[in-house]
C-alpha cells in the first residue's frame, strides 16, 4: 500500500517534469525537495502552499472553480505539486496542455492525467530544423497523439501543432473523432495533402480556425476548398498562404461570403489581385487580410473598385502577403494605414522610398516585418512615424550575396531604438555591425524582450574597431533585464558568453553560431543562465568538459542542439548512461558513430529531458545513448 | 583563426569525393581544428584520421591520408582565398551550407529565390510558364517507405548527381537508363518521376535542365514492378 502511494506520487512528479506540462527545477525523486526548490520562484504556490491546510476546508467543487481563473499553465503546475488532493481536482479541470516537445512525454501518460482536456498544443522537431539542420525524416510524428486524444478526447476542440509530421490518415482521423472541433494550427507542419484538408473540411461542422502558417503541403489541387459544406457558416480564421495550387476561387468566394464571423483572412500567392476586391466585399467585417499576389494588369475601373473594396474593410489592423507588388496599387492601400497594427512586407520586393511612404502613415502600427530594401533611411522615418512599434523583423533580400545590394546598416536599427520607445522584440539581418550600435540600443532600449540579430557574414568583427562584438552584446544583456530570447552572430569569444551567464538571468532561449573559443564559453551559459529552457548552437568550438560539468542543468531544460561542435561520441555516451532522464540523441548521416573513435565529434547532437524513456520511431541515422546503448546492435 | 572553420567549404570536399564517409570523417577533423593551435590540430587530425580510416565500414572506402594531408594544407590557405571558397557555387559545402546559413524560414528563401534570382535558367523557365510557385525542392518517395524526403534539385549538377545522392539517401543501389557504372547492372531499384501532367516517366529520359523544369515528385521503385 505504502508502496503502491510512493510509485504513484513518483508517476506525478515524472509528469510534471515533462516539458511544459511543468516547467521546473523539480527533483523528480522527491516531493518535498521539488516544492521547496519550486517556491521561491513561484509566488502563487508559496501563497497557496501556506494556505494548504485551510483549503481542505473547502469541498472540491469550490477549489475547481478557483482553480478555473488561473490560467497560466506555470502556476496550473505549481497548484498540481501543493498536496495530493489538489493535483487530483487539478488534473480533472485541467482542459489547455501544452507539450513543448512530443518526445517529453508519451501521449497516455497525458491523456491517464488529464481526462478532461479541451486544446492540445504539442511542438515537435527541434527550432533549427526551420534552417534545414535537421535531417529529413528525423521525427516528430503526430500519429501516436492524435490515435490518443481520438479514444480520450471525443470533445477535443483545439489541436495546435508546430514542427510535426502530420499525415492525411491523421487529418482524416480528426475529422471524424472529434465532434465539437473547432481549431487546427498547424505551424511548420509536413507530410500531408490538400486531400486531408478536404476531410477537415468536409467534417469539422464547428471548425473556427484554419491556420497553415508555413507548413509544407502536398498540393492535390484547389478543389479541397470545395468540401466546406454548403451550411458550413462558422468559419472565423483561414490562412492558406504556404499552399502552392490555384485554389478553387468560386469555392473560396462562396466560403467568405457566407462565414460572417470571419476575421481573418490570408490568401496564397495564386489569387490574383482582380478577384481580391470582389471577395473583400463579401467580407468587409475582416480584421487581418493577407492579399494574395499584388500584381496585375488592372483596368482603370479594375483599380477603383480594388480602393473601393478595401476603404470598405473598416476594421482591417492587419495586412501581409503583397506578394510581386507593383507599387503603382500600392495607394490602395493608403486609406487603411491609419488603423493598422501590423504590417508583414516582407514578401514585397519594392524600393525604398515606396515603403517609406506606405510606412510612414501607420501611425498606430506595432509590428512590421520588412525586407532590407528599407535601408536606414526607411528605418528613420519608421522611427519618426511608428512611436507605438512593438516588433521589428528586417530580413535580407539577398541573403546569399557577399556585398551589401542595399544601404542596410547597423544605423537603421540604432535608430528605430531611439524612436520607438515601445520597442521590445527585434529580429534584424545586416551585414555590418559596431559595439558602439548594440551599446547605443541597450541603452535606449532597456525594456527589449527579445532581441536576434544575424550579421550575415559570420564572425564578423566590430567593422569600426575589428574588435569582437562582445562588448556590445554583453550591454544588452546587462541592460535588457527582461530579455528572453537572444540570438547572437558576429565575431565573438568566450567573454560574450561571460556576460550572458552574469546578466541574463531571465534568458530562456539562447542561439549561438560560430563564436566563442572554448569550453568555458559554454560553461557560462549553462552555469549562469537560471531561466534556460532552450540552448541550440551550432558551429562552436564547445565540448565535453562544458557540457559534463553542466549535465545536471540539462534536466532543468527543455532541449539542447548541439551541431558542428566539438562533443565527442564518448561524452554523449557517458551523458546518457549518467543522466536516465534526458534522451541523448546523435544525429550522423554518414553512419554509427561507433564506427569512428570515441574522440571524434559527433556530427549533430540533440539532449531533452523526458519521461517516457528513448523513443522507438527513430530514423537509421539517429541512435540514443542510454544504459545499453554500448550494447545495442548498430 | 577566426575563420578556421571556413576550411570545411574547401574545394576538396566538393561532389567529385566518392565516398561519403571520408568527407564526413575530414570534417570531423576540421571542426576539432577548429579550437586549437595548429601544432596540436596536426596530433588531433592524425590521431582522428589513422582511427577513422581504420574503421572502414560496410565495404565502403575511405579516403586515404594522402588527401587528409591536402586537406590539411588547404585549411590554412589565407583568409580571401576561404572566403571566397564561402561563396564559391562549384563548392559541394557551400551548397549545403547555402541551405542552413543565414538562418531564414523556407517560405521566404523560396519566395526571394523566385523573385531575385530572376536569372537563373530554372526560375526563368518557370516564370515563363506562367508557374511562380516553382519550388526547388521536390520530395523523393521509395516504395515501402511512408514518408518522403526533400531535396534540393538546385542543389544538383546532373543525373549522376541525383543518382548518388538519392543511393546515399535511402541506402540503396538505384539504375536509370543513361547509367553508365558497371554497379548498376545488379541494382533491384529505378528511379521514376512525376511530371507536370501528373505522368510517371523513367528518370533520364530527358535531358537534365529539361528534368528540372517539369519534375513534380520522384519516386524509387522495384524495377521488377516497372
Amino acid at each position: 500500500m505504502y508502496f503502491c502511494h510512493f510509485m504513484q506520487l513518483t508517476d506525478n512528479q515524472r509528469l510534471a517534469l515533462s516539458s511544459s506540462v511543468c516547467p521546473s527545477r523539480s527533483n523528480p525523486t522527491s516531493l518535498s525537495l521539488s516544492l521547496s526548490l519550486s517556491q521561491p520562484i513561484k509566488k502563487p504556490s508559496s501563497i497557496l502552499c501556506s494556505r494548504v491546510f485551510m483549503a481542505h476546508l473547502f469541498p472540491e467543487e469550490v477549489l475547481e472553480h478557483v482553480f478555473s481563473f488561473i490560467g497560466s499553465d506555470r502556476d496550473r503546475n505549481a497548484i498540481s505539486l501543493v498536496c495530493k488532493s489538489w493535483y487530483e481536482i487539478e488534473r480533472w479541470c485541467r482542459r489547455r496542455v501544452f507539450v513543448g516537445n512530443c518526445y517529453a512525454v508519451s501521449p497516455a501518460a497525458v491523456v491517464r492525467r488529464f481526462p478532461e482536456v479541451r486544446s492540445v498544443e504539442l511542438k515537435g522537431k527541434p527550432h533549427f530544423a526551420d534552417f534545414n539542420l535537421v535531417p529529413e525524416g528525423w521525427g516528430g510524428y503526430v500519429s501516436p497523439w492524435i490515435a490518443a486524444m481520438a479514444r480520450a478526447y471525443p470533445w477535443l476542440e483545439e489541436i495546435r501543432l508546430k514542427r510535426m509530421v502530420v499525415t492525411d490518415d491523421n487529418l482524416e482521423l480528426i475529422a471524424r473523432s472529434f465532434k465539437n472541433f473547432k481549431v487546427l494550427v498547424l505551424s511548420f507542419c509536413e507530410g500531408f495533402s490538400t486531400g486531408g484538408l478536404a476531410a477537415v473540411a468536409a467534417n469539422c461542422r464547428n471548425l473556427r480556425e484554419l491556420d497553415l502558417r508555413e507548413s509544407e503541403v502536398e498540393d492535390m489541387g484547389g478543389h479541397w476548398l470545395s468540401h466546406f459544406p454548403d451550411s458550413y457558416t462558422s468559419l472565423v480564421s483561414l490562412n492558406i498562404s504556404c499552399l502552392g495550387s490555384e485554389v478553387s476561387f468560386s469555392a473560396l468566394e462562396r466560403l467568405v461570403g457566407r462565414c460572417p464571423n470571419l476575421r481573418s483572412l490570408r490568401l496564397n500567392r495564386t489569387v490574383p489581385l482582380d478577384r481580391l476586391a470582389n471577395l473583400l466585399r463579401r467580407a468587409p467585417q475582416l480584421a487581418e487580410l493577407g492579399t494574395g499576389v499584388y500584381s496585375a494588369e488592372l483596368r482603370s475601373d479594375d483599380f477603383s473598385n480594388l480602393v473601393g473594396a478595401l476603404a470598405g474593410c473598416r476594421e482591417l489592423r492587419s495586412l501581409s502577403g503583397f506578394w510581386d507588388v507593383v507599387p503603382a496599387y500600392l495607394p490602395a492601400v493608403y486609406p487603411l494605414c491609419s488603423g493598422l497594427t501590423s504590417l508583414n512586407l516582407s514578401y514585397a520586393t519594392i524600393q525604398s522610398s515606396e515603403l517609406t511612404k506606405l510606412i510612414s502613415q501607420c501611425h498606430r502600427l506595432q509590428r512590421l516585418l520588412v525586407l532590407d530594401y528599407i535601408e536606414d533611411s526607411g528605418l528613420e522615418a519608421l522611427a519618426a512615424s511608428c512611436k507605438d512599434l512593438r516588433e521589428l523583423r528586417v530580413f535580407p533580400s539577398e541573403p546569399f550575396n557577399r556585398e551589401p545590394n542595399v544601404s542596410l546598416t547597423e544605423q537603421g536599427l540604432v535608430s528605430v531604438s531611439e524612436g520607438c520607445p515601445k520597442l521590445q522584440s527585434v529580429l534584424y539581418f545586416c551585414r555590418q555591425m559596431s559595439n558602439a550600435a548594440l551599446v547605443t540600443i541597450a541603452r535606449n532600449r532597456p525594456n527589449m524582450t527579445r532581441f536576434r540579430l544575424c550579421i550575415i557574414e559570420p564572425r564578423c568583427p566590430d567593422y569600426l574597431t575589428l574588435e569582437p562584438l562582445d562588448t556590445g552584446f554583453g550591454a544588452i544583456v546587462q541592460q535588457c533585464k527582461d530579455l528572453k530570447r537572444l540570438s547572437l552572430s558576429g565575431l565573438l569569444t568566450d567573454r560574450v558568453f561571460e556576460y550572458i551567464g552574469t546578466y541574463a538571468k531571465k534568458l530562456e532561449m539562447l542561439s549561438v553560431a560560430f563564436a566563442g573559443d572554448s569550453d568555458l564559453g559554454l560553461h557560462h551559459v549553462l552555469s549562469g543562465c537560471d531561466s534556460l529552457r532552450k540552448l541550440e548552437i551550432r558551429d562552436c568550438p564547445f565540448g565535453d568538459k562544458a557540457l559534463l560539468a553542466n549535465a545536471a542543468k540539462l534536466e532543468t531544460m527543455r532541449s539542447l542542439w548541439m551541431s558542428s561542435c566539438s562533443v565527442s561520441f564518448g561524452a554523449c555516451k557517458l551523458l546518457g548512461q549518467k543522466m536516465p532522464r534526458l534522451n541523448v540523441e546523435v544525429i550522423d548521416e554518414e553512419g554509427h558513430p561507433d564506427s569512428r573513435p570515441e574522440s571524434c565529434p559527433v556530427e549533430k547532437l540533440y539532449i531533452y529531458r523526458t519521461v517516457a524513456g528513448p523513443r522507438f520511431d527513430m530514423p537509421d541515422f539517429v541512435w540514443t545513448m542510454d544504459e545499453d546503448s554500448a550494447l545495442r546492435p548498430s | 583563426m577566426g575563420r578556421a572553420s571556413a576550411k570545411d567549404y574547401s574545394p576538396s570536399s566538393s561532389s567529385s569525393s566518392s565516398s561519403p564517409s571520408s568527407v564526413d570523417c575530414s570534417k570531423h577533423k576540421n571542426r576539432t581544428g577548429a579550437s586549437l593551435s595548429f601544432a596540436s590540430s596536426m596530433c588531433q587530425f592524425s590521431g582522428c584520421n589513422s582511427g577513422c580510416s581504420s574503421s572502414t565500414r560496410g565495404g565502403r572506402t575511405r579516403r586515404g591520408d594522402l588527401n587528409t594531408d591536402l586537406r590539411l594544407g588547404l585549411s590554412i590557405v589565407s583568409p580571401d582565398a576561404q572566403r571566397d571558397n564561402w561563396i564559391d557555387p562549384s563548392a559541394s559545402k557551400q551548397r549545403e551550407q547555402r541551405q542552413d546559413w543565414p538562418p531564414i524560414k523556407s517560405l521566404l528563401r523560396t519566395t526571394l529565390a523566385v523573385a531575385g534570382k530572376a536569372d537563373t535558367s530554372v526560375s526563368n523557365v518557370h516564370n515563363n510558364n506562367g508557374d511562380r510557385n516553382a519550388s526547388l525542392f521536390v520530395k523523393v518517395y521509395m516504395e515501402g517507405i511512408p514518408i518522403g524526403r526533400k531535396l534540393d534539385l538546385l542543389a544538383l549538377h546532373d543525373y549522376d548527381d541525383l543518382i548518388s545522392t538519392l543511393a546515399h539517401m535511402f541506402t540503396t543501389p538505384i539504375a536509370y537508363p543513361n547509367g553508365d557504372r558497371a554497379d548498376h547492372a545488379e541494382s533491384l531499384h529505378v528511379l521514376t518521376y512525376e511530371d507536370r501532367e501528373g505522368d510517371w516517366m523513367m528518370a533520364g529520359d530527358v535531358p537534365w535542365e529539361m528534368f528540372m523544369t517539369t519534375v513534380k515528385r520522384l519516386k524509387i521503385t522495384r524495377s521488377d514492378r516497372c
